[in-house]
């Protein structure tokens, strides 16, 4: 909304300067985005906000500005003239439907010369971003600025009869408006007609057939309220903009549509000469008085200061509310018509605190012991992101919303996404059921970015729908893509990502947070690795192959994947965690280095070393393994580092001896292998 | 020979010495004095060719000189030595990469989420997550906010596509705001209440440098029996302050929202030209940072508590917004678009 420092001072005495008046309406919830110099004058423009449809109006923030400055507010006088009988006396209005249109004021102007507006209305139109078209249009858009009642004038000769008809459009009706534009109407759109057809759409555009031209010598003008909705839903239908709608659709006040409607007449008989000979009026006069009971004592609590009783009087009245005290500190709060939104207690606060200035609340620290609400995921996905982070990963995040086409690149069987009903591009139709397919995408990108290494995750929401209910899951999602180079002074190690990194990137998570009893299970058919808890799998973990990768432009590159559902894992978190003493007495290492067939388990070696050493072996684990030059093919190099403790003394060398040396020949007899 | 050669390989020791500055050249210097082949070994091997008298005087004289020299090499070792462990690190080339695991890094929206999140959380607020598919009435109804409001449109919400065709449509949607929360833990919990929910929210706008159509917001909100609006200035005052810096200036502007009553917006003076005007704030001076205000009756009454017993603020911030001004990130897109040159650097 655009409004002119002098166009304000036709309605109060301004003795601030335009930059004092900015800051102070932008202090008081009107919102000036810009402040311009114009013509000996100032352009003010002010964001409304969706509750002050008063405020779409000069006279509005004129009001605004009396209450902020002191001010008296001078409104227009516009008196009521007597109305001589005329040819127009059968003259009617019909609405057809009062929900539709509760009030529509039409008078007619006749004898109207239409020429070019004068200067000073020409410039406070253009100032405030409207178009001068004719003096009768202009003084219609004039008053639409000055009070925010849209005002429309007919060309009264090419109405057909003494009537107009408010009403709904008829199927398949049609109606050229004044920008040229034919539309086909349906019940949905209300019209103003005469007795033979549409000539308006009403409150949005006036028809091309009665419009007010150089030619008009009579003229209908019409101040109408229309409702909001009606005007809302017509406008979108046909993607309409216009001032008037824009008002309409957020609210007239009743009580200023006769005001409008004799300013607009004073304007004409001054500016376009002519005479105002008939009046007519249907509908609602005047509006329900609404009431609000005010507490000051109240308003302090909420505020948190004591706004003096004289003072908030002061800037209630000044807002156009009318107080009667009821107890001490109590008001009875007559709502004026302009400010249907004020309702409440709440809304007269705000009222009071707005222009008292937010700025005199002090700052207070609230005196509250608020319960403690746990949320069981946060914490252990903070855990997790950090334990990544720390291990080098970097955390991305993408968009939940992605192409069917983009989940179905993985070939992974996922349950039934989610469609979007309304999406702006094929881009974002489904709700994604998994997180890799965005993985690959963020990897594609950075190769071709030239990243040789990336190792990247992802914690977030997955949806898919279970037996027709839409589903939310948490998911965490790692890629990992390329070589990492590590310098060491004896030379550099090219590490490329495989499926063992991410197995040690799992494991590290799971050890961290206390979960015990996973595993990775390698079923021969299957296309992915399974990640247990338990019996229970959580996720799957994969080396992309090439067709996948094509799909995602990726070449020459191998991407390793997990992803895995953080609720089914977050059940088995235990971050609970109890000292185990630490041994009296030293334990003894001994080492057996095997060389086994290539397709022999790790694990089942070392579980049969921990069983078959049992009471005295403690631990067994890999220190080294190795494929390679040194080795046959089809073989594989272990060595097994065994832990020897006792707990009640220190073991000597003599007596392990003899029990490691049976343990290799066992383990060696057991699996084939050679002691190397 | 006489006692003068003596004297003269003394001296001659003793102002080679102060020019030695390794061990490699002292021991040089050693040998040549005392090695096998040295000139003490030299003196020596001419002590049978001489005199008898003078062969005990020499010998007793070169057995002084060894004693002397060996005191004055081993003086200069020592010295040698301290200086060595004072800058003894010159063939260690500090350039040469350092060996240790890279880090890898959050994300600069999760930076900034914990942040938020850690302040509120030392303030008395327990962070709590919600779903993202919610319901018309926990993000629209529920919040006051009217049917007919144009924020309920489909060119401001995204809905879901129901699969059972008999269903009502529109009635599961993905949330355009964490505001929903309110309702999810006022109608779980009693008063005093402290909540801040951070999250992904979503709306259907084009993408551009300042749009797109998935954000992340934290609501906060804090209910009680007397909090007021200036527990809402004090906790927003320290909210912002922590997050940018002391120094700023703040104000708080009448604003309308639906869900509350007052409403402010709440603006803190430019960070980057500390107010006095660029092209960041638009040369109003002012940065527009959040939307906050006293819950609405109506809110109240929709979750179940008496309006006329408690009282309560909300507020709610856009992250990328705070992570944009903190950062000087200047395009919105860089945050889901995931380049590692770009995540690396925070």
């Amino acid at each position: 909304m655009k409004v002119t420092y002098n166009w304000l001072k036709d309605f109060l005495d301004i003795k601030i300067t335009p930059q004092v008046l900015a800051d102070k309406l932008t202090m008081v919830g009107l919102e000036v985005t810009s402040l311009e110099p114009a013509a000996d004058d100032w352009v003010l423009e002010i964001e409304v906000t969706s509750n002050r449809p008063d405020c779409l109006s000069i006279i509005g923030i004129a009001r605004e500005v009396a209450a902020i400055t002191g001010e008296k507010l001078k409104l227009p006088r516009t008196d009521k003239r007597p109305t001589p009988k005329t040819q127009y006396r059968d003259f009617s209005i019909d609405i057809r439907d009062k929900k539709d249109c509760p009030l529509y004021i039409a008078r007619v102007i006749q004898k109207v010369e239409v020429r070019p507006s004068p200067d000073w209305l020409k410039q406070r139109l253009e100032l405030v971003g409207c178009r001068s078209v004719n003096s009768i249009v202009d003084i219609t858009n004039y008053v639409l600025f000055e009070y925010g009642e849209p005002l429309h004038a007919f060309d009264l000769d090419k109405l057909g009869g003494q009537k107009i008809i408010v009403r709904r459009a008829k199927t398949k009706e049609t109606l050229t408006a004044i920008d040229g534009k034919s539309r086909a109407l349906d019940t949905s759109a209300l019209v103003i007609a005469d007795k033979n057809q549409a000539v308006a759409l009403a409150g949005i555009m006036g028809g091309l057939k009665t419009e007010v031209g150089a030619g008009t010598k009579n003229i209908l003008l019409e101040a109408a309220v229309f409702d909001p909705l009606i005007i809302r839903r017509t406008r979108q239908k046909f993607g309409m903009q216009s001032e008037s709608a824009y008002r309409f659709e957020r609210g007239i006040n009743l009580d200023i549509v006769e005001a409008a409607s004799r300013r607009a007449v004073e304007l004409i008989e001054k500016v376009s000469a002519g005479k105002c000979i008939l009046e007519k009026k249907s509908g609602v006069s005047g509006r329900k008085q609404s009431r609000v009971t005010f507490d000051l004592e109240r308003a302090g609590k909420v505020l948190g200061v004591n706004i003096p009783a004289l003072r908030a009087k002061g800037i209630l009245s000044g807002l156009g509310f009318k107080l009667t005290t009821k107890k001490k500190s109590i008001f009875l709060v007559d709502i004026p018509g302009h400010r249907p939104d004020v309702k409440i207690e709440e809304d007269l606060i705000e009222e009071l605190v707005r222009i008292f200035g937010y700025e005199r609340i002090p700052t207070t620290l609230p005196a509250v012991k608020p319960r403690i609400i746990t949320d069981n995921t946060r914490d252990p996905v903070s855990r997790i992101k950090n334990i990544l982070v720390g291990l080098g990963l970097n955390e991305v995040i993408s968009y939940s919303l992605i192409a069917r086409q983009l989940s179905e690149k993985l070939n992974i069987e996922t349950p039934e996404p989610i469609e979007i009903l309304n999406p702006l591009s094929t881009e974002q139709e489904i709700l994604r059921p998994l997180l890799a397919s965005s993985l690959l995408g963020c990897i594609s990108h950075n190769l071709n970015h030239k990243q040789d290494y990336i190792n990247i995750f992802e914690v977030a929401k997955v949806f898919s729908r279970v037996t027709s209910e839409p589903r939310e899951g948490l998911h965490l999602a790692i890629a990992l893509c390329g070589t990492k180079p590590w310098l060491f002074p004896q030379g550099l190690i090219k590490d490329e990502a495989g499926i063992l990194h991410i197995k040690g990137i799992l494991e590290t998570i799971f050890i961290k947070l206390g979960i015990r009893e996973y595993s990775f299970r390698v079923d021969n058919n299957a296309a992915n690795i399974g990640i247990y808890i338990a019996a229970e799998q959580v996720g799957f973990l994969l080396m992309a192959n090439k067709d996948v990768l094509g799909r995602f432009q990726i070449k020459n590159k191998e991407v390793v994947l997990a992803e895995l559902s953080l609720d089914r894992l977050f059940s088995q978190v235990n971050l609970l965690k109890k000292f185990i003493p630490l041994p009296l007495y030293p334990g003894i290492i001994r080492d057996i280095s095997l060389l086994i067939k290539e397709e022999l388990k790790v694990e089942e070696i070392i579980q049969m070393v921990k069983e078959k050493g049992r009471p005295w072996i403690k631990q067994a684990s890999i220190s080294d393994y190795y494929q390679g030059k040194q080795i046959p093919a089809g073989f594989k190099g272990l060595t097994i580092s065994c832990l020897y403790r006792a707990d009640e003394r220190t073991l000597t060398e003599a007596e392990i001896k003899p029990l490691h040396a049976e343990l290799t020949v066992f383990i060696q007899q057991k699996f084939g292998a050679q002691i190397r | 020979m006489s006692g003068v050669d003596i004297e003269a390989i003394e001296e001659q020791v003793k102002l080679e010495i102060p020019n030695i500055d390794s061990r490699e050249s002292l021991e040089v210097l050693r040998v040549k004095y005392l090695g096998r082949k040295g000139i003490l070994a030299e003196l020596t091997a001419r002590i049978p060719s001489l005199p008898i008298e003078k062969r005990r005087i020499l010998g007793q004289q070169v057995n002084a000189l060894k004693n002397k020299l060996n005191l004055l090499f081993s003086d200069k070792e020592k010295s040698l030595a301290a200086n060595r462990n004072q800058s003894g690190y010159s063939n260690v080339d500090m350039g040469l990469p350092g060996i240790a695991q890279d880090l890898g890094r959050l994300h600069p929206l999760t930076q900034v989420i914990d942040e938020i999140c850690g302040i509120l959380t030392r303030m008395g607020f327990s962070v709590v997550e919600g779903p993202e598919i919610e319901s018309e009435y926990n993000n629209f109804s529920g919040l006051n906010i009217p049917l007919e409001h144009p924020s309920r449109d489909v060119f401001d919400t995204f809905y879901l596509r129901s699969c059972d065709p008999d269903a009502k449509s529109r009635n599961l949607l993905l949330r355009s705001q964490t505001s929903p929360m309110q309702i999810r833990m006022m109608k779980t919990y009693q008063p005093p209440l402290a909540v801040a929910a951070p999250g992904r929210v979503y709306r259907p706008d084009a993408t551009d440098a300042s749009h797109s159509f998935m954000f992340h917001q934290i609501e906060g909100f804090m209910v009680d029996k007397n909090i007021r609006f200036s527990d809402l200035k004090g906790v927003l005052e320290l909210l912002a302050k922590s997050i940018f810096s002391q120094e700023i200036r703040m104000r708080f502007r009448p604003h309308f929202f639906p869900f509350t009553e007052p409403s402010a917006e709440v603006d803190i003076s430019c960070i980057i030209c500390q107010g006095k005007g660029c092209s960041v704030c638009a040369r109003k001076g002012w940065l527009e940072i959040l939307g906050s205000g006293m819950i609405h009756p109506n809110v109240f009454k929709n979750v179940g508590y008496d309006p006329k017993k408690y009282t309560g603020f909300a507020f709610g911030l856009g992250i990328e917004r705070i992570a944009m001004l903190k950062f000087g990130i200047n395009d919105i897109r860089l945050f889901f678009e995931n380049d590692l040159r770009f995540l690396k650097q925070f």
